[in-house]
Protein backbone atom coordinates (compact mmCIF):
# COMPACT_ATOMS: atom_id res chain seq x y z
CA UNK A 1 0.00 0.00 0.00
CA UNK A 2 1.40 3.33 -0.99
CA UNK A 3 1.58 6.23 1.41
CA UNK A 4 -1.15 8.12 -0.42
CA UNK A 5 -3.45 5.14 -0.25
CA UNK A 6 -2.77 4.67 3.45
CA UNK A 7 -3.64 8.28 4.13
CA UNK A 8 -6.77 7.97 2.09
CA UNK A 9 -7.88 4.83 3.95
CA UNK A 10 -7.23 6.30 7.35
CA UNK A 11 -9.08 9.49 6.38
CA UNK A 12 -12.02 7.41 5.28
CA UNK A 13 -11.89 5.48 8.52
CA UNK A 14 -11.81 8.71 10.50
CA UNK A 15 -14.75 10.09 8.57
CA UNK A 16 -16.71 6.89 9.07
CA UNK A 17 -15.87 7.06 12.71
CA UNK A 18 -17.06 10.64 12.89
CA UNK A 19 -20.29 9.75 11.18
CA UNK A 20 -20.72 6.83 13.56
CA UNK A 21 -20.19 9.15 16.47
CA UNK A 22 -22.81 11.52 15.14
CA UNK A 23 -25.24 8.68 14.60
CA UNK A 24 -24.64 7.47 18.15
CA UNK A 25 -25.63 10.76 19.71
CA UNK A 26 -28.51 11.65 17.44
CA UNK A 27 -30.91 10.12 19.96
CA UNK A 28 -30.18 13.13 22.16
CA UNK A 29 -32.42 15.09 19.81
CA UNK A 30 -35.40 12.90 20.70
CA UNK A 31 -36.47 14.63 23.94
CA UNK A 32 -36.72 17.95 22.11
CA UNK A 33 -38.54 16.37 19.19
CA UNK A 34 -41.03 14.73 21.55
CA UNK A 35 -41.57 17.88 23.60
CA UNK A 36 -42.06 20.11 20.56
CA UNK A 37 -44.16 17.57 18.73
CA UNK A 38 -46.60 17.24 21.60
CA UNK A 39 -46.58 20.70 23.13
CA UNK A 40 -45.67 23.10 20.32
CA UNK A 41 -46.82 21.56 17.03
CA UNK A 42 -49.90 19.83 18.42
CA UNK A 43 -51.15 23.07 20.05
CA UNK A 44 -50.68 24.84 16.71
CA UNK A 45 -52.61 22.01 15.10
CA UNK A 46 -55.40 22.57 17.65
CA UNK A 47 -55.50 26.23 16.67
CA UNK A 48 -55.79 25.33 12.99
CA UNK A 49 -58.52 22.79 13.77
CA UNK A 50 -60.58 25.16 15.92
CA UNK A 51 -60.21 28.02 13.44
CA UNK A 52 -61.48 25.88 10.57
CA UNK A 53 -64.27 24.21 12.53
CA UNK A 54 -66.93 26.16 10.62
CA UNK A 55 -65.14 26.43 7.31
CA UNK A 56 -63.95 29.98 6.85
CA UNK A 57 -66.84 31.48 8.78
CA UNK A 58 -64.71 32.30 11.87
CA UNK A 59 -62.14 34.15 9.79
CA UNK A 60 -64.93 36.16 8.19
CA UNK A 61 -66.44 36.98 11.55
CA UNK A 62 -63.07 38.01 13.06
CA UNK A 63 -62.12 40.14 10.07
CA UNK A 64 -65.49 41.90 10.07
CA UNK A 65 -65.20 42.88 13.73
CA UNK A 66 -64.52 46.58 14.41
CA UNK A 67 -62.48 45.44 17.42
CA UNK A 68 -59.97 43.81 15.08
CA UNK A 69 -59.38 47.02 13.15
CA UNK A 70 -58.75 48.87 16.41
CA UNK A 71 -56.44 46.19 17.88
CA UNK A 72 -54.52 45.71 14.63
CA UNK A 73 -53.99 49.45 14.15
CA UNK A 74 -52.94 49.84 17.80
CA UNK A 75 -50.50 46.93 17.50
CA UNK A 76 -48.91 48.26 14.32
CA UNK A 77 -48.65 51.89 15.48
CA UNK A 78 -47.44 51.04 18.99
CA UNK A 79 -44.89 48.47 17.73
CA UNK A 80 -43.46 50.75 15.04
CA UNK A 81 -43.21 53.69 17.46
CA UNK A 82 -41.59 51.46 20.10
CA UNK A 83 -39.07 50.18 17.54
CA UNK A 84 -38.09 53.66 16.35
CA UNK A 85 -37.76 55.16 19.84
CA UNK A 86 -35.91 52.10 21.16
CA UNK A 87 -33.32 52.17 18.37
CA UNK A 88 -32.69 55.86 19.01
CA UNK A 89 -32.16 55.26 22.73
CA UNK A 90 -30.17 52.03 22.32
CA UNK A 91 -27.49 53.52 20.03
CA UNK A 92 -25.78 55.83 22.58
CA UNK A 93 -25.89 53.10 25.26
CA UNK A 94 -24.40 50.48 22.93
CA UNK A 95 -21.72 52.95 21.83
CA UNK A 96 -20.94 53.88 25.45
CA UNK A 97 -20.59 50.18 26.30
CA UNK A 98 -18.28 49.72 23.35
CA UNK A 99 -16.07 52.73 24.02
CA UNK A 100 -15.75 52.52 27.81
CA UNK A 101 -12.93 50.98 29.81
CA UNK A 102 -13.56 47.82 31.87
CA UNK A 103 -14.82 49.56 35.04
CA UNK A 104 -17.33 51.84 33.33
CA UNK A 105 -18.28 49.04 30.96
CA UNK A 106 -19.27 46.81 33.88
CA UNK A 107 -21.29 49.61 35.48
CA UNK A 108 -23.25 50.35 32.27
CA UNK A 109 -23.77 46.63 31.71
CA UNK A 110 -25.27 46.33 35.21
CA UNK A 111 -27.67 49.21 34.43
CA UNK A 112 -28.83 47.35 31.32
CA UNK A 113 -28.92 43.86 32.82
CA UNK A 114 -30.83 44.63 36.02
CA UNK A 115 -34.05 45.57 34.17
CA UNK A 116 -33.35 42.71 31.74
CA UNK A 117 -33.55 40.21 34.62
CA UNK A 118 -36.52 41.92 36.32
CA UNK A 119 -40.02 40.55 35.64
CA UNK A 120 -42.01 42.55 33.08
CA UNK A 121 -44.93 42.56 35.49
CA UNK A 122 -42.88 44.28 38.16
CA UNK A 123 -41.39 46.83 35.77
CA UNK A 124 -44.87 47.74 34.53
CA UNK A 125 -46.19 47.95 38.09
CA UNK A 126 -43.33 50.26 39.08
CA UNK A 127 -44.10 52.48 36.07
CA UNK A 128 -47.77 52.60 37.09
CA UNK A 129 -46.74 53.83 40.54
CA UNK A 130 -44.26 56.32 39.07
CA UNK A 131 -46.73 57.71 36.54
CA UNK A 132 -49.89 57.87 38.67
CA UNK A 133 -51.52 61.26 39.32
CA UNK A 134 -49.72 61.81 42.66
CA UNK A 135 -46.66 59.80 41.62
CA UNK A 136 -42.98 60.70 41.48
CA UNK A 137 -42.97 61.95 37.90
CA UNK A 138 -45.86 64.32 38.50
CA UNK A 139 -44.23 65.45 41.75
CA UNK A 140 -41.07 66.37 39.87
CA UNK A 141 -43.05 68.13 37.14
CA UNK A 142 -44.98 70.11 39.74
CA UNK A 143 -41.77 71.10 41.47
CA UNK A 144 -40.73 72.52 38.11
CA UNK A 145 -44.03 74.40 37.94
CA UNK A 146 -45.71 72.07 35.43
CA UNK A 147 -48.67 69.74 35.50
CA UNK A 148 -50.07 67.71 37.07
CA UNK A 149 -50.66 65.64 33.96
CA UNK A 150 -52.58 62.43 33.45
CA UNK A 151 -49.67 60.13 32.63
CA UNK A 152 -51.20 56.75 33.42
CA UNK A 153 -53.71 54.66 31.45
CA UNK A 154 -52.93 56.20 28.09
CA UNK A 155 -50.86 55.50 24.99
CA UNK A 156 -47.79 57.33 26.32
CA UNK A 157 -47.63 55.10 29.40
CA UNK A 158 -47.85 51.98 27.20
CA UNK A 159 -44.99 53.26 25.05
CA UNK A 160 -42.85 54.07 28.11
CA UNK A 161 -43.42 50.60 29.57
CA UNK A 162 -42.71 48.86 26.25
CA UNK A 163 -39.60 50.84 25.33
CA UNK A 164 -38.28 50.18 28.82
CA UNK A 165 -38.84 46.44 28.37
CA UNK A 166 -37.33 46.06 24.89
CA UNK A 167 -34.30 48.38 25.28
CA UNK A 168 -31.89 45.58 26.31
CA UNK A 169 -33.09 43.52 23.31
CA UNK A 170 -31.90 46.35 21.06
CA UNK A 171 -28.73 47.25 22.96
CA UNK A 172 -27.17 43.76 22.87
CA UNK A 173 -27.25 43.08 19.09
CA UNK A 174 -26.02 46.61 18.28
CA UNK A 175 -23.26 46.40 20.89
CA UNK A 176 -22.22 42.96 19.58
CA UNK A 177 -21.98 44.36 16.04
CA UNK A 178 -19.87 47.28 17.29
CA UNK A 179 -17.53 45.02 19.24
CA UNK A 180 -16.83 42.96 16.14
CA UNK A 181 -15.51 45.95 14.19
CA UNK A 182 -11.80 45.58 13.54
CA UNK A 183 -10.23 48.63 15.28
CA UNK A 184 -7.65 48.83 12.49
CA UNK A 185 -10.33 49.90 10.03
CA UNK A 186 -11.18 52.93 12.11
CA UNK A 187 -7.52 53.72 12.73
CA UNK A 188 -6.88 53.53 9.00
CA UNK A 189 -9.75 55.90 8.26
CA UNK A 190 -8.51 58.37 10.87
CA UNK A 191 -4.91 58.21 9.73
CA UNK A 192 -6.13 59.16 6.28
CA UNK A 193 -7.76 62.24 7.70
CA UNK A 194 -11.39 61.27 8.18
CA UNK A 195 -13.24 63.39 10.76
CA UNK A 196 -15.13 61.74 13.62
CA UNK A 197 -18.45 62.40 11.88
CA UNK A 198 -17.23 60.86 8.68
CA UNK A 199 -15.79 57.83 10.53
CA UNK A 200 -19.18 57.28 12.18
CA UNK A 201 -21.16 57.81 8.99
CA UNK A 202 -18.93 56.08 6.42
CA UNK A 203 -17.15 53.41 8.47
CA UNK A 204 -18.98 52.45 11.67
CA UNK A 205 -22.60 52.80 10.58
CA UNK A 206 -22.30 50.53 7.51
CA UNK A 207 -20.46 47.93 9.60
CA UNK A 208 -23.08 47.80 12.37
CA UNK A 209 -26.04 47.93 9.96
CA UNK A 210 -26.70 44.15 10.26
CA UNK A 211 -26.79 44.52 14.05
CA UNK A 212 -29.19 47.46 13.82
CA UNK A 213 -31.44 45.57 11.39
CA UNK A 214 -31.45 42.51 13.67
CA UNK A 215 -32.25 44.69 16.68
CA UNK A 216 -35.07 46.51 14.86
CA UNK A 217 -36.72 43.30 13.68
CA UNK A 218 -36.36 41.63 17.10
CA UNK A 219 -37.83 44.65 18.89
CA UNK A 220 -40.72 44.81 16.41
CA UNK A 221 -41.49 41.09 16.81
CA UNK A 222 -41.35 41.27 20.61
CA UNK A 223 -43.50 44.43 20.60
CA UNK A 224 -46.30 42.90 18.55
CA UNK A 225 -46.73 40.17 21.19
CA UNK A 226 -47.23 42.46 24.19
CA UNK A 227 -50.07 41.47 26.49
CA UNK A 228 -49.52 42.70 30.04
CA UNK A 229 -48.30 46.23 29.42
CA UNK A 230 -51.44 47.50 27.60
CA UNK A 231 -53.56 46.10 30.46
CA UNK A 232 -51.55 47.65 33.30
CA UNK A 233 -50.43 50.93 31.75
CA UNK A 234 -52.93 51.56 28.94
CA UNK A 235 -56.56 52.54 28.57
CA UNK A 236 -59.07 49.93 27.32
CA UNK A 237 -58.82 51.61 23.91
CA UNK A 238 -55.09 50.75 23.78
CA UNK A 239 -55.98 47.04 23.44
CA UNK A 240 -53.42 45.17 21.33
CA UNK A 241 -53.88 42.03 19.25
CA UNK A 242 -52.88 39.64 22.09
CA UNK A 243 -55.50 41.26 24.33
CA UNK A 244 -58.13 40.73 21.65
CA UNK A 245 -57.32 37.00 21.51
CA UNK A 246 -57.60 36.92 25.31
CA UNK A 247 -60.92 38.80 25.06
CA UNK A 248 -62.32 36.19 22.67
CA UNK A 249 -61.24 33.40 25.04
CA UNK A 250 -62.05 34.77 28.49
CA UNK A 251 -64.89 37.25 27.86
CA UNK A 252 -66.73 35.83 24.87
CA UNK A 253 -65.57 32.19 25.29
CA UNK A 254 -65.52 31.99 21.50
CA UNK A 255 -62.59 29.63 20.98
CA UNK A 256 -63.12 29.33 17.22
CA UNK A 257 -62.79 33.07 16.66
CA UNK A 258 -59.83 33.21 19.05
CA UNK A 259 -58.12 30.42 17.10
CA UNK A 260 -58.85 32.10 13.75
CA UNK A 261 -57.34 35.36 15.00
CA UNK A 262 -54.29 33.59 16.48
CA UNK A 263 -53.71 31.81 13.17
CA UNK A 264 -53.91 35.09 11.25
CA UNK A 265 -51.42 36.72 13.63
CA UNK A 266 -49.00 33.79 13.35
CA UNK A 267 -49.20 33.78 9.54
CA UNK A 268 -48.72 37.56 9.26
CA UNK A 269 -45.76 37.53 11.63
CA UNK A 270 -44.06 34.45 10.12
CA UNK A 271 -42.26 36.34 7.29
CA UNK A 272 -40.94 38.95 9.73
CA UNK A 273 -39.64 36.18 12.00
CA UNK A 274 -37.95 34.42 9.07
CA UNK A 275 -36.35 37.70 8.00
CA UNK A 276 -35.14 38.37 11.55
CA UNK A 277 -33.51 34.94 11.82
CA UNK A 278 -31.73 35.46 8.51
CA UNK A 279 -30.44 38.90 9.42
CA UNK A 280 -29.43 38.12 12.99
CA UNK A 281 -26.17 36.46 13.77
CA UNK A 282 -24.62 36.36 17.20
CA UNK A 283 -26.37 38.06 20.11
CA UNK A 284 -29.69 37.82 18.38
CA UNK A 285 -31.64 36.41 21.31
CA UNK A 286 -30.68 38.89 23.98
CA UNK A 287 -27.65 37.91 26.04
CA UNK A 288 -27.38 34.29 25.01
CA UNK B 1 -33.35 44.35 -1.08
CA UNK B 2 -32.73 40.68 -0.38
CA UNK B 3 -32.23 39.86 3.30
CA UNK B 4 -28.81 38.41 2.58
CA UNK B 5 -27.56 41.77 1.44
CA UNK B 6 -27.56 42.78 5.10
CA UNK B 7 -25.36 40.10 6.50
CA UNK B 8 -22.73 39.23 3.97
CA UNK B 9 -22.58 41.55 1.02
CA UNK B 10 -22.81 44.98 2.56
CA UNK B 11 -19.83 44.82 4.88
CA UNK B 12 -16.87 44.13 2.62
CA UNK B 13 -18.25 46.30 -0.16
CA UNK B 14 -18.74 49.37 1.98
CA UNK B 15 -15.45 48.81 3.71
CA UNK B 16 -13.62 48.85 0.39
CA UNK B 17 -15.56 51.86 -0.81
CA UNK B 18 -14.78 53.81 2.33
CA UNK B 19 -11.13 52.95 2.20
CA UNK B 20 -10.82 54.34 -1.29
CA UNK B 21 -12.81 57.43 -0.39
CA UNK B 22 -10.52 58.15 2.55
CA UNK B 23 -7.44 57.56 0.45
CA UNK B 24 -8.58 60.12 -2.08
CA UNK B 25 -8.93 62.75 0.62
CA UNK B 26 -5.83 61.95 2.53
CA UNK B 27 -3.32 64.24 0.86
CA UNK B 28 -5.34 67.31 1.68
CA UNK B 29 -5.75 66.48 5.31
CA UNK B 30 -2.34 65.23 6.28
CA UNK B 31 -1.73 68.35 8.36
CA UNK B 32 -4.55 67.33 10.70
CA UNK B 33 -2.75 64.22 11.82
CA UNK B 34 -0.23 65.96 14.02
CA UNK B 35 0.52 64.36 17.36
CA UNK B 36 -1.95 65.03 20.16
CA UNK B 37 -4.73 66.19 17.89
CA UNK B 38 -6.10 62.65 17.86
CA UNK B 39 -6.39 62.33 21.58
CA UNK B 40 -8.44 65.27 22.78
CA UNK B 41 -11.36 64.87 20.35
CA UNK B 42 -11.64 61.19 21.27
CA UNK B 43 -11.82 61.95 24.99
CA UNK B 44 -14.50 64.59 24.51
CA UNK B 45 -16.30 62.22 22.13
CA UNK B 46 -16.39 59.64 24.89
CA UNK B 47 -17.72 62.22 27.34
CA UNK B 48 -20.41 63.19 24.85
CA UNK B 49 -21.38 59.53 24.49
CA UNK B 50 -21.69 59.14 28.25
CA UNK B 51 -23.78 62.32 28.45
CA UNK B 52 -26.09 60.94 25.76
CA UNK B 53 -26.28 57.50 27.41
CA UNK B 54 -26.78 58.70 31.01
CA UNK B 55 -30.49 59.68 30.75
CA UNK B 56 -31.26 56.35 29.04
CA UNK B 57 -29.44 54.46 31.80
CA UNK B 58 -31.37 56.40 34.45
CA UNK B 59 -34.60 55.56 32.61
CA UNK B 60 -33.59 51.87 32.68
CA UNK B 61 -32.84 51.86 36.40
CA UNK B 62 -35.68 54.08 37.68
CA UNK B 63 -38.40 51.40 38.16
CA UNK B 64 -36.04 49.09 40.06
CA UNK B 65 -35.14 51.92 42.42
CA UNK B 66 -38.66 52.49 43.76
CA UNK B 67 -39.71 48.87 44.35
CA UNK B 68 -38.05 48.25 47.71
CA UNK B 69 -38.96 51.63 49.28
CA UNK B 70 -42.54 50.98 48.14
CA UNK B 71 -42.61 47.64 49.91
CA UNK B 72 -41.36 49.31 53.10
CA UNK B 73 -44.22 51.80 53.06
CA UNK B 74 -46.44 51.87 56.16
CA UNK B 75 -49.66 53.00 54.53
CA UNK B 76 -52.24 50.57 53.20
CA UNK B 77 -52.20 52.24 49.81
CA UNK B 78 -49.31 51.79 47.47
CA UNK B 79 -47.40 54.98 47.16
CA UNK B 80 -44.00 56.45 46.64
CA UNK B 81 -42.26 58.03 48.48
CA UNK B 82 -43.42 55.92 51.44
CA UNK B 83 -44.78 57.69 54.51
CA UNK B 84 -43.07 55.56 57.06
CA UNK B 85 -40.82 52.55 57.10
CA UNK B 86 -42.64 49.37 57.99
CA UNK B 87 -42.47 45.69 57.26
CA UNK B 88 -46.21 45.14 57.30
CA UNK B 89 -46.45 44.53 53.55
CA UNK B 90 -44.07 41.60 54.02
CA UNK B 91 -45.94 40.24 57.05
CA UNK B 92 -49.20 40.65 55.11
CA UNK B 93 -47.70 38.70 52.25
CA UNK B 94 -46.30 35.92 54.42
CA UNK B 95 -49.52 35.74 56.44
CA UNK B 96 -51.68 35.14 53.38
CA UNK B 97 -51.96 31.43 52.64
CA UNK B 98 -52.87 32.05 48.98
CA UNK B 99 -49.84 34.21 48.26
CA UNK B 100 -47.47 31.81 49.99
CA UNK B 101 -48.97 28.86 48.09
CA UNK B 102 -48.62 30.71 44.80
CA UNK B 103 -44.98 31.49 45.57
CA UNK B 104 -44.18 27.85 46.32
CA UNK B 105 -46.12 26.74 43.26
CA UNK B 106 -44.14 29.14 41.10
CA UNK B 107 -40.86 27.64 42.29
CA UNK B 108 -42.20 24.13 41.64
CA UNK B 109 -43.34 25.04 38.11
CA UNK B 110 -40.13 26.89 37.29
CA UNK B 111 -37.74 24.21 38.52
CA UNK B 112 -39.62 21.55 36.55
CA UNK B 113 -39.63 23.75 33.45
CA UNK B 114 -35.89 24.42 33.72
CA UNK B 115 -35.16 20.69 34.06
CA UNK B 116 -37.25 19.99 30.94
CA UNK B 117 -35.48 22.80 29.07
CA UNK B 118 -32.00 21.70 30.16
CA UNK B 119 -32.49 18.08 29.03
CA UNK B 120 -34.17 18.89 25.70
CA UNK B 121 -32.15 22.00 24.81
CA UNK B 122 -28.79 20.59 25.93
CA UNK B 123 -29.45 17.24 24.24
CA UNK B 124 -30.41 18.87 20.96
CA UNK B 125 -27.30 21.07 21.04
CA UNK B 126 -25.09 17.97 21.40
CA UNK B 127 -27.02 16.07 18.71
CA UNK B 128 -26.52 18.91 16.23
CA UNK B 129 -22.91 19.69 17.21
CA UNK B 130 -20.44 19.36 14.35
CA UNK B 131 -23.12 18.37 11.88
CA UNK B 132 -23.85 20.34 8.79
CA UNK B 133 -26.75 19.39 6.58
CA UNK B 134 -29.24 21.05 4.32
CA UNK B 135 -31.99 22.62 6.38
CA UNK B 136 -30.01 22.94 9.61
CA UNK B 137 -30.74 26.67 9.63
CA UNK B 138 -34.44 25.96 9.28
CA UNK B 139 -34.29 23.39 12.07
CA UNK B 140 -32.56 25.84 14.41
CA UNK B 141 -35.18 28.42 13.46
CA UNK B 142 -37.92 25.94 14.41
CA UNK B 143 -36.22 25.25 17.75
CA UNK B 144 -36.23 28.99 18.47
CA UNK B 145 -39.88 29.33 17.46
CA UNK B 146 -41.48 29.24 20.93
CA UNK B 147 -39.75 32.46 21.97
CA UNK B 148 -40.40 34.43 18.80
CA UNK B 149 -44.07 33.73 18.11
CA UNK B 150 -46.44 35.77 20.28
CA UNK B 151 -46.80 33.87 23.53
CA UNK B 152 -50.59 34.26 23.45
CA UNK B 153 -50.72 32.04 20.34
CA UNK B 154 -48.88 29.28 22.20
CA UNK B 155 -51.05 29.89 25.27
CA UNK B 156 -54.27 29.47 23.28
CA UNK B 157 -52.96 26.32 21.57
CA UNK B 158 -51.88 24.79 24.89
CA UNK B 159 -55.20 25.72 26.45
CA UNK B 160 -57.15 24.01 23.66
CA UNK B 161 -54.87 20.94 23.82
CA UNK B 162 -54.90 20.48 27.59
CA UNK B 163 -58.65 21.08 27.69
CA UNK B 164 -59.05 18.31 25.12
CA UNK B 165 -56.82 16.02 27.21
CA UNK B 166 -58.80 17.01 30.36
CA UNK B 167 -55.57 17.98 32.12
CA UNK B 168 -56.38 21.61 32.86
CA UNK B 169 -56.39 22.82 36.44
CA UNK B 170 -53.14 21.42 37.79
CA UNK B 171 -49.61 22.77 37.77
CA UNK B 172 -48.22 20.19 35.31
CA UNK B 173 -49.55 21.85 32.10
CA UNK B 174 -48.01 25.17 33.18
CA UNK B 175 -44.65 23.49 33.88
CA UNK B 176 -44.69 21.75 30.47
CA UNK B 177 -45.64 24.94 28.63
CA UNK B 178 -42.86 26.79 30.44
CA UNK B 179 -40.48 23.94 29.60
CA UNK B 180 -41.18 24.58 25.91
CA UNK B 181 -40.39 28.25 26.52
CA UNK B 182 -37.14 27.49 28.40
CA UNK B 183 -35.82 25.02 25.79
CA UNK B 184 -34.72 27.56 23.12
CA UNK B 185 -32.75 29.57 25.69
CA UNK B 186 -30.82 26.49 26.88
CA UNK B 187 -30.36 25.26 23.31
CA UNK B 188 -28.95 28.51 21.95
CA UNK B 189 -26.50 29.10 24.80
CA UNK B 190 -25.47 25.44 24.89
CA UNK B 191 -24.85 25.60 21.16
CA UNK B 192 -22.81 28.79 21.53
CA UNK B 193 -20.68 27.27 24.26
CA UNK B 194 -20.14 24.00 22.32
CA UNK B 195 -19.14 25.90 19.18
CA UNK B 196 -16.56 27.98 21.02
CA UNK B 197 -15.24 25.30 23.41
CA UNK B 198 -15.29 22.03 21.52
CA UNK B 199 -13.73 21.16 18.19
CA UNK B 200 -15.69 18.27 16.62
CA UNK B 201 -12.31 16.69 15.78
CA UNK B 202 -11.78 16.24 19.52
CA UNK B 203 -14.89 14.09 19.70
CA UNK B 204 -13.66 12.04 16.75
CA UNK B 205 -10.28 11.50 18.33
CA UNK B 206 -11.83 10.50 21.65
CA UNK B 207 -13.93 7.97 19.74
CA UNK B 208 -11.04 6.66 17.68
CA UNK B 209 -9.05 6.19 20.87
CA UNK B 210 -11.79 3.87 22.05
CA UNK B 211 -14.00 6.01 24.30
CA UNK B 212 -17.56 4.76 24.66
CA UNK B 213 -20.45 7.13 23.87
CA UNK B 214 -21.21 7.52 27.57
CA UNK B 215 -17.70 8.50 28.48
CA UNK B 216 -17.52 10.82 25.46
CA UNK B 217 -20.66 12.50 26.76
CA UNK B 218 -19.29 12.80 30.28
CA UNK B 219 -15.63 13.61 29.64
CA UNK B 220 -15.77 15.50 26.34
CA UNK B 221 -19.18 17.09 25.91
CA UNK B 222 -20.16 17.86 29.50
CA UNK B 223 -17.20 20.15 30.40
CA UNK B 224 -17.70 22.04 27.15
CA UNK B 225 -21.45 22.38 27.38
CA UNK B 226 -21.81 23.04 31.11
CA UNK B 227 -21.40 26.85 31.07
CA UNK B 228 -23.91 27.15 28.24
CA UNK B 229 -26.46 24.89 29.90
CA UNK B 230 -26.09 26.81 33.18
CA UNK B 231 -26.44 30.21 31.51
CA UNK B 232 -29.41 29.02 29.46
CA UNK B 233 -31.05 27.46 32.51
CA UNK B 234 -30.71 30.75 34.35
CA UNK B 235 -32.45 32.56 31.50
CA UNK B 236 -35.07 29.84 31.41
CA UNK B 237 -35.59 30.20 35.16
CA UNK B 238 -36.13 33.94 34.84
CA UNK B 239 -38.47 33.55 31.86
CA UNK B 240 -40.58 30.86 33.53
CA UNK B 241 -40.69 32.48 36.96
CA UNK B 242 -41.82 35.81 35.46
CA UNK B 243 -44.22 34.41 32.87
CA UNK B 244 -47.84 35.56 33.04
CA UNK B 245 -49.68 34.75 29.79
CA UNK B 246 -49.24 30.95 29.60
CA UNK B 247 -49.85 30.64 33.35
CA UNK B 248 -52.97 32.81 33.03
CA UNK B 249 -54.46 30.66 30.27
CA UNK B 250 -53.58 27.36 31.96
CA UNK B 251 -54.38 28.33 35.57
CA UNK B 252 -56.70 26.33 37.78
CA UNK B 253 -58.22 26.83 41.22
CA UNK B 254 -55.16 25.25 42.85
CA UNK B 255 -52.68 26.35 40.18
CA UNK B 256 -52.26 30.11 40.33
CA UNK B 257 -48.62 31.13 39.96
CA UNK B 258 -47.20 34.15 41.77
CA UNK B 259 -47.08 36.32 38.61
CA UNK B 260 -50.73 35.52 37.81
CA UNK B 261 -51.79 36.36 41.38
CA UNK B 262 -49.75 39.57 41.27
CA UNK B 263 -51.21 40.48 37.87
CA UNK B 264 -54.79 40.05 39.11
CA UNK B 265 -54.00 42.02 42.24
CA UNK B 266 -52.54 44.88 40.20
CA UNK B 267 -55.71 44.97 38.10
CA UNK B 268 -58.31 44.63 40.83
CA UNK B 269 -57.18 45.29 44.39
CA UNK B 270 -53.79 47.07 44.58
CA UNK B 271 -52.62 45.73 47.97
CA UNK B 272 -49.19 46.27 49.54
CA UNK B 273 -48.64 42.53 49.04
CA UNK B 274 -47.88 43.40 45.43
CA UNK B 275 -44.92 45.50 46.51
CA UNK B 276 -43.72 42.66 48.75
CA UNK B 277 -43.88 40.16 45.89
CA UNK B 278 -42.24 42.74 43.62
CA UNK B 279 -39.33 42.83 46.06
CA UNK B 280 -39.01 39.05 45.74
CA UNK B 281 -38.86 39.37 41.94
CA UNK B 282 -36.29 42.14 42.24
CA UNK B 283 -34.20 40.04 44.65
CA UNK B 284 -34.21 37.19 42.12
CA UNK B 285 -33.12 39.61 39.39
CA UNK B 286 -30.22 40.75 41.60
CA UNK B 287 -29.21 37.13 42.24
CA UNK B 288 -29.24 36.48 38.49
CA UNK B 289 -27.15 39.59 37.89
CA UNK B 290 -24.63 38.53 40.54
CA UNK B 291 -24.39 34.98 39.15
CA UNK B 292 -23.85 36.39 35.67
CA UNK B 293 -21.11 38.71 36.91
CA UNK B 294 -19.48 35.75 38.69
CA UNK B 295 -19.59 33.64 35.53
CA UNK B 296 -18.21 36.57 33.56
CA UNK B 297 -15.30 36.91 35.95
CA UNK B 298 -14.55 33.22 35.49
CA UNK B 299 -14.58 33.33 31.70
CA UNK B 300 -13.22 36.87 31.56
CA UNK B 301 -16.06 38.45 29.65
CA UNK B 302 -19.54 39.85 30.28
CA UNK B 303 -22.61 38.61 28.41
Amino acid sequence: MSMAEAIKTSRRALRRDGAGQVRNLVWLFLPLAALYGMFALLPLGMIVRFSMANGLENFRSVLASPLLLRAATNTLVISLTTTAVTLGLAMPVAAALWRSGPGLHRLIMAFVLLPFWTAVLIKNFAWAVLLQDNGVVNGLLQAAGLGPFTLLHNRLAVLIGMVHFVLPYAIFPIYTAMREIDPRIERAARSMGASTASVIWHVILPLIMPGIAAAALLVFIVSTGFFITPVILGAPSDMMISNLIDYYVHELTNFNNAAALALLVALLLAPVIVLQQRVARRGQYGVA
Amino acid sequence: MSPRAFSSEVDPGSRKENASRQRARAPFRSNRNGKGSNRSPRVSGHALLLIAAAPVLLFLLLPSLIIVPMALSKSQMIQFPPEWISLHSFSDYLGDRQWVDSTLLSFQVTITAVLIGAVTGGGAAIALHGRSFAGKGVLVGLIMMPIVIPVVVLALGDYLLFAQLRLLGGWVPIAIAHGVLATPYVFISAQTSLTSELNPALVRSARSLGARPCSVLYHVYWPAIRPGVLAGSMLGFAVSFDEVVLALFLQGASAVTLPVRTFSAIQYELTPKIAASASLFLALALVALALQALAARKTGRLS
